[in-house]
Formats: structure tokens, sequence, C-alpha cells
């Protein structure tokens, strides 16, 4: 049964990446039916918590395939499986043939072929084909990135991001050689009981890592996702990432764990989740601002999957079992709403030309689908009731709170606590930023004033991903159970005992909430409508021809909380004042570097190529000189060998 | 008693007494110039006048403008409603629910800070952004002070959080707690809620341009919020649930009573801070809330 639909699935990705190229319509609906049967492969396996595996009778590059479907893979699959869906529609519409005749026919297939190698990551359990599989993914990830070949920005993007991508894939080669090696096979499963394996997680941490944007080896993510078409950032940011947290997530479940591995974790979770939240906060670009705060998110998946390490290597499932699941959902939740606001930036870009905050404001009257779900996508960033964002860190704080109120050795989770409370009152900074500058207001440029609204095949995405954010908010219980699957699948030990979290009382208070939201709304529209309305300016002080420039913009919104970060996020300003008696044009532009990249990798790059030039002194062209080079080699050489000889 | 009654009495609680609250504040600050100063029950009679009014809407508001009280106004009431009264206890109460009560005081920033952005308004931008800025250090010095509930009562819901603290660690959350409640209810000395030279505020610069009732929403909604966190205050370092029911609530009533007079009087005897140093009393609020949280922790290790 399994099997069939996955074979569906990929057969008809297969297909869709071959005749991409010419017919996008048969394309289209080639991607629904891989999108729905891996979908529906997906949650079999996720609500019958039954393991799916399929041994191969012929080798393939010298190995026989070896592919399993379990809770772990099935919750990646997802995502995989809605996103690809999802996205394939939007850029019908988003990147349509007409507007990018050349790019567009390319954008296709390639975009088949990630989904499908994404889901040969997940699903390929031998080490060698596994590593094809993630190669392909880096690579089509690589070509859709650039897809716009005609901006430098995006050209340099992907070529950062391959440099990036390779730098972890090599550590990825070298873990699984090494774990080859060790236990005599390429084919994947838990190896608890060599202890010797240990240390290898911190190659897993950093090979993965790189792909998980994690602080600080995010570096290649912001540019990357900020530059590439929207539907491209959205699997990149709410999907692609996640494959590097699939293997962190899925090697730590299966090796023994270093001691300090948990803590580590923690740490690297609250230092992403803080310190990604802040370079959000000061961006002024609104697709670089969602790709910092994926790094925020992924920090908080760091820390619910810390201290599930944490609550393993102690032995207390209570605390382990409720940051895990929440872990799992919050996976999930983070998926759904992070594409459905890059969907919705798309669509502002789509319809503006612009992602610079400062050029755009007042969109919600020309755009209201797109400023009511990008809001609703806001708030579900931000973790407030009753959507889903705060179901997941709603459980992940609740296995921290645990571990703080037994007093346990886990000390950790005091600060990681008020770590993650700072993080999401930042966030809620950041997004209310967003979406005040975007869309409420005055427009501040032409292009914002004139907008028009994205059609059904963008918005349709949107909607559907909205329902399911609802559902997850109102319904959490019905999520939590296959997550819950999911944590035993990760540790086995963790059987599923009676219900641990409350999630039919926070359903049910979540559900009158959204009543009693829904009934004040109506009712204050209906009691001020009834009172009569009486249009006017807006009250600035007594000026009666306020300017939109005069509006509050996105950098002066973050200014304070940039000033408590100054140090890490070190602006860049560009100012040319009013001078003289006929002054030109006043401008003030100010760039927030990406620190890490700029002001650590990059000279220390500078440093490396500088002494390679030194090196290169030595390569001439002179043949005698060359000569003289082998003659003192060989000497040298047989130097060595006499000396040592004796 | 089924819940829904319960449940209905409480609210009935928290929306008749609420307003009480700052019409004490303005009564003690009367009572220290010496002036007669208004009536306790002022600000009843403005929610009833303004329910009846009119409203002036900015050309650039969206319906958002009008919804976003209600949200926010919303949002307030639930999270008192999650909050035990004493001995009374809460209607209510499941693990992680105080965990809904921080968010649910967060979902009602966004909502302000919406409704501050939808007027195109510098003052009110600028409002808003000091608002959600200085939010994340008083978000901080609450969850430390809910982790030292936590830590104190091993529960993590709000039924069975609340058990009294040691002296010292009970006496530095008070201080914590209040520097905190001055914040998130703008009283002096971070915001003056009877300025208008709106370059200084943040609280009051935000709902400049709304009017009628949904104005009526956001006053009484700040007056739940400082009620809400009055009672929070006085049954995190009060051992109130020792009490008799009757008792306890009298006492609670009580406490709430002293919080109100303690804001009045600071606010006739203290100027408003000059506008930097504003972090730098909320770290001082975290950092009172950091040392209780640290002594429970290590008092029993």
């Amino acid at each position: 049964m399994i099997a069939a639909f996955l074979g569906a699935s990929g057969l008809s990705l297969l297909l869709a990446m071959c005749m991409g190229r010419s017919h996008p319509r048969i394309w289209l609906g080639l991607s629904a039916v891989s999108a729905l049967s891996g979908l529906y492969a997906a949650l079999l396996v996720l609500l019958t918590t039954q393991a799916w595996l399929w041994h191969g009778d012929f080798a393939l590059g010298g190995e026989t395939p070896f592919l399993r479907l379990d809770g772990i893979s099935a919750l990646f699959l997802v995502l995989v499986s809605l996103i690809g869906g999802l996205g394939a529609l939007y850029s019908h519409e988003y990147w349509s043939g007409q507007h990018h005749p050349r790019s567009a026919p390319k954008g296709r297939c390639w975009w088949s072929a990630l989904t499908l190698s994404m889901g040969l990551v997940l699903t390929c359990a031998n080490g060698l084909h596994f590593l094809f599989a993630w190669e392909a993914f880096a690579l089509s990830a690589y070509f859709l990135i650039t897809l716009d070949h005609d901006s430098k920005a995006a050209r340099k993007a992907g070529w950062l991001y391959l440099a990036a991508s390779h730098a972890g894939t090599m550590a990825l080669f070298a873990f699984f050689a090494a774990l080859a090696a060790h236990t005599g096979t390429w084919e994947l499963g838990p190896v608890h009981g060599q202890a010797g394996l240990a240390p290898l997680f911190w190659l897993v941490l950093f090979g993965f890592g790189v792909k998980a944007g994690m602080f600080p080896l995010h570096i290649w993510l912001p540019a990357a996702h900020a530059g590439a078409p929207s539907h491209v950032s959205a699997i990149m940011s709410a999907v692609a990432i996640k494959m590097g947290v699939y293997g962190i997530v899925r090697f730590s479940g299966w090796l023994p764990m270093p001691a300090s591995a948990g803590w580590a974790m923690l740490g690297i979770g609250c230092l992403s989740a803080i310190l990604g939240v802040a370079f959000a906060l000061a961006q002024n670009d609104i697709k670089r601002l969602l790709a910092y705060c994926s790094v925020e998110n992924v920090g908080i998946i760091l820390i619910g999957l810390g201290l599930a390490v944490l609550a393993v290597q102690h032995g207390q499932p209570v605390w382990g079992k409720a940051a895990l699941a929440g872990t799992f959902l919050h996976i999930i939740n983070h998926g759904i709403f992070k594409s459905l606001i890059f969907f919705g930036a798309g669509s502002v870009l789509h319809a503006t030309g612009t992602r610079d905050m400062s050029r755009l404001g007042g969109l919600w009257k020309v755009m209201p689908w797109t400023a009511t779900l990008f809001a609703i996508g806001a708030m579900a960033v931000s973790g407030l009731p009753p959507l889903n964002g705060f179901v997941g860190e709603w459980a992940i704080y609740q296995g921290l709170l645990r571990a703080v109120a037994q007093k346990g050795p886990a000390v950790g989770a005091l600060p990681a606590v008020i770590v993650l409370a700072g993080a999401g009152a930042m966030a809620l900074a950041a997004f209310a930023k967003s979406v005040g500058i975007v869309f409420l207001g005055a427009p501040r440029s032409k292009p914002a004033a004139h907008a028009v609204e994205c059609g059904w095949f963008m918005r349709a995405p949107m909607l559907v991903l909205v329902t399911i954010m609802i559902a997850i908010g109102l319904l959490p219980g019905l999520f939590f159970r296959p997550a819950m699957g999911v944590v035993t699948a990760w540790a086995p030990q963790w059987a599923m005992t009676d219900p641990l979290l409350a999630t039919r009382t926070l359903g049910a208070t979540h559900t009158l909430l959204l009543c009693a939201l829904l009934a004040g709304g109506f009712l204050i529209l209906r009691k001020v409508r009834a009172n009569g309305t009486r249009p006017g300016l807006t009250w600035d002080c007594g000026y009666a021809a306020p300017t939109a420039h005069m509006q509050y913009s996105s950098g002066s919104f973050a200014g304070i909380a940039r000033g408590w970060f100054f140090w890490l996020l070190q602006p860049e300003m560009t100012i040319q004042r009013v001078r003289g008696f006929f002054p030109g044009k006043a401008r003030v532009l100010e760039r927030i570097p990406e620190t890490v990249l700029e002001k650590i990798i990059g000279p220390g790059a500078q440093a490396i190529s500088f002494a390679a030039d030194g090196a290169r002194k030595m390569q001439h062209g002179r043949l005698h000189l060359y000569i003289l080079y082998v003659f003192l080699g060989v000497t040298a050489l047989g130097l060595m060998v006499l000396l040592g000889g004796i | 008693m089924p819940l829904y009654i319960d449940i209905a009495l409480r609210l009935l609680c928290w929306l008749l007494l609420a307003p009480l609250l700052p019409g004490v504040i303005n009564k003690v600050k009367a009572w220290v110039a010496g002036r007669q100063g208004p009536p306790v029950l002022q600000l009843y009679y403005d929610l009833a006048r303004l329910w009846r009014k009119g409203v002036v809407l900015s050309t650039l508001a969206s319906p958002g403008f009008i919804i976003a009280p209600a949200v926010a106004w919303t949002a307030v009431v639930t999270a008192a409603l999650l909050l035990p009264l004493a001995g009374a206890g809460t209607a209510f109460s499941f693990d992680g629910d105080v965990l809904l009560l921080v968010y649910l005081l967060a979902l009602a920033r966004f909502c302000t800070a919406w409704g501050a952005m939808e007027t195109g308004s510098a003052f009110e931008g600028m409002g808003a952004a000091r608002e959600v800025s200085f939010a994340v250090l008083a978000e901080i010095g609450i969850i430390t002070a809910i982790l030292t509930l936590v830590v104190q009562s091993g529960s993590i819901a709000l039924s069975s959080m609340f058990e009294p603290l040691s002296g010292p660690g009970a006496a530095l959350l008070a201080v914590g707690l209040f520097i905190i409640l001055l914040a998130e209810n703008c009283r002096v000395p971070f915001d003056d809620p009877n300025t208008h030279l709106e370059l200084t505020m943040i609280h009051e610069v935000m709902v400049l341009d709304h009017s009628g009732p949904p104005l009526a929403m956001i006053l009484h909604g700040a007056a739940v919020k400082l009620l809400l966190f009055a009672v929070f205050l006085a049954q995190a370092v009060l051992p109130l649930s020792e009490l008799p029911l009757l008792a306890s609530v009298a006492a609670l009533a009580l406490s709430v009573l002293l919080v109100t007079v303690a804001v009045g009087l600071i606010e006739s005897l203290t100027a408003r801070l000059a506008f930097k140093r504003v972090p730098l009393l909320l770290t001082i609020g975290f950092l009172f809330c950091l040392f209780p949280l640290l002594l429970t922790w290590m008092g029993d290790l």
C-alpha cells in the first residue's frame, strides 16, 4: 500500500521532471498527484506508527538499495509533499512562463527534482545512496536559487549556498565513511551499542547544521532565501533547511550520544534563537527578515531536541516526551507558517517589484487577501494563541518547565526558558514591524500604491496553509497524537502512555478564544457602524499635511532593539546631508551586514587567499628554476630515505 | 457550581471591578497633591460615554483599526480568567496554562501595535516600536518570575503554582514584579498616562487616533490588565491560598488595593524616567525576579 503510493509519488515526480519543460499544465497535475500520494503514504505511516521497509535485490553503485519510511521520515515527508505541491501551484502564477519564458521551464524541472531528491533523502537508509540523494538535493536547490540568472545577487547567493552546502557535505562524507568503516555496512540503523561512535555526532551536527542554518553556520541562508524566487524561498525555508534538522534528529536517535551533546544543542539553539531574531528585527528587506526568522526557529527546534537528548541521558521521559513532541510539531508548524508568509511576501514582491520595506506600506487597501493571510501567518510565527505556532512552543516550554520543576540536573533549562521568552517577544516585535510597515499606513512609493492583488493560483495555497494552521490551533490533540508516535520512533524506550499534554483543554480554550475574538470583532464593528463614523486626517500633533515619508520606517521601528545588539549587527550607514544653498537630494542608507560572513569568514578567507597569492610567486614559468625545485625535492627525499634508513 | 456559571461570575468580577483601579490611583494622586480629584468611579462614566459616541476614523485606517482593540481586549480578559483568585482557585486549569496567559498578553500587545501602525502616524509608530521593544525585557522578567514560582511549587499549572516563597525571596520578587507592573501598565516612571506630549510616551501615544467604543475597549482593557498584574503580584508573594476562602479573597482584595495605592504614590512622588533609562530600570526589574529564582533553586540543592 505505502510502497504503491510512494512509487506513484516518485514516478509522477520523475515524469514531471521530464515533461515540465514544455507542458506546464501536465506538470502541475503530476505535481499534485505526487504531493497527494506522498502525503497519503506519510500520513499512513504516521497514523499506524508502522515503519515501511523495502530492500532491493539489485545493486546500485555497488550497494543494494534500502528504503525506509518510519515515523521520523514520514513527519518530514508530510512537509515535502505539502509544500512541494502547494509551491508548484503557487509558482504556476508567480513564476509563469509568460513573464519568465527562459527560466520558468527550467524552474519547473528543478522544482520536481528538488522534491524528488528530498523525498529520497528521507527514505534512503543506505549511507551511500543517502549521500547521492543529498548531493542531488543540494544541486537542484542551487539551480532553483539561481533561477533568476540575470540578477547578480541571486548568482552570488547561489554560489555562497553551494560553497557552504559542500562544506557541510564534506563533514557528511567523513561521517558516513567512518560509520560504514566502524559498523561494516553502509546500511543505516540504530548503533547505540557502540559507544566508540559517539564523537561522530559532532560531524553530524556540523554537516547537517550547515543545511539547517543554525547559528553561526547560517551564513548562506539569508542571501539565498532572499534572492531566490519566493516559491523557492518558501520551500528552502520551510522544507530544505528541515532536511538538515532531519539529519540531526535522525542521528541523535540512532547514534550513541557524547555526554555534552545535549548541552551543546541546547546552547546552539539558544544562540540561534536570540541572535537569529535580533538579525531578523534589524532587516529592512522583508524576505531577509523572514530568512533570519528561520534561523530563530531552527534554534527553537534545537532547544527542544537538545532537551530531549538530555532527558534520554538522565532517564527523564516526562520532560523529554513533552519537549520532543513539541519540537516535532514545531517542525511542521514552522514549515507551514513560514511558507505561508514567504508566499505572502512573494505576492507583495510580485505586485510591487520591491522587497524593501521602506518603499512599501498601505498595501491592505489594494491587496486585502494577501494582507490578511500574511497577518495571520505573522501572528502564528510570533507564537500567538489560538494559532499553531503557540501549540508547538507551548509543548517545548512545558518540557523545559517540567525539567525546571523537578529541580533535576537540567540547570540549562532555566536560561533556555528565559531565552525562549525573549526570542518570542522579539519575534513579535519583528512581525509587528513587518506587518505594520508593509501593509498598514500609507503607501511609501508609487508601485506600492498601485499594486494589484494576486490571483487565485497564488491565493489558494495560502488559504490551504491558513486552514491547516487554524486546525492545528483548535485541535492540538489531533496533531499531537502522530507527533507522539514520532517520539516513540525516535526513542523506542519512551513508550506511549497516558496523555502527556493537556491538549484537550488547550483546544477547547483555543476554540472558545477564537469564538470570543470573532464575536468581539463583529460586535465592535457593528457598534461602531451604529454609532456613526466620520473620516478624518491622522492626528499628527496638529500637523495638517502629513506625508507618507513621515511615517515610522522599518529602520526606526527596530531602532531600540538594534541598539541593544549593536555589537553584533554593526549597521553601516551612508548619509548624504543637506548642504549648501542649493542642496542636492539628501538620503540615508542603512545596511545590516551579515556579520558572521562579512566580519569573520570574509577576512579569514581573504587571509588565506593572500597567503595563497604569496605561494603563487613560486610558479613563474622559468624552466631552469623548476628544474632546481625538482632537484631539491629529489635530494630532500633521498636524504630522508638515507637518514631514515640509518 | 457548574463551570459556566463559575466563569460567568469571575468574568463579571473582573469586568466590573477593574475600572476601580485607575480611579483609586487618581484619587491617591489628587490626595497627595491636596486636590479633590475626580470621583473614584470616573472611568465608569467615561466608558459609558465613550461607548455611545461616534468614531473619527483616519482615512488610512483599515477595518483592522476597529477590530484590533476588540481582539486585544478579549485576549486580556481571557488571560485574566485563567488566573486563580486566592482561595477561590481557578475555574479551569491545565498544565501549561501559565504560558497561555503570557502569550495572550502578547496577542494583546500585537493588536495594540497593529492599531497604532494603522494610522501611518509617526508618533504612533514610535509608540508601537517602544511598546514591542520594551516588552521584550518585561516578558523576560515575567517568565523569570514564573520560573521562580515553578521551582518553588513544582507545578506548571496556575491553579497550584502560587506556593509561598521564603521571606527574602518574596520581598525581592515583589519589587521585581512591581517594576514590571509599572512598565507593562504604562505608569510613571516608565510612561505618564496624563501627559499629551506624544514624543515621550509609549502606550498613550499608540491610541491617539482611537475614539468612541474602540477607545472604551482600550481603556477598559488597560484597567483589566492592571488588575491582572496586581492580582498576580499579590498571589505570587503572599501565602493567600493557605487562608480560608473568604479571608483569602478579602486579603487578595486588600493587597490589590495596596498595590494600587503604591502605584498612585509613586506616580505622585517620582518623575518620569529619562527615556534612555527605561531599559535600565526594566533590567533591574528582571534582576529582582532573577535573584529569587536563584534563591529558590539553590535553597533545596
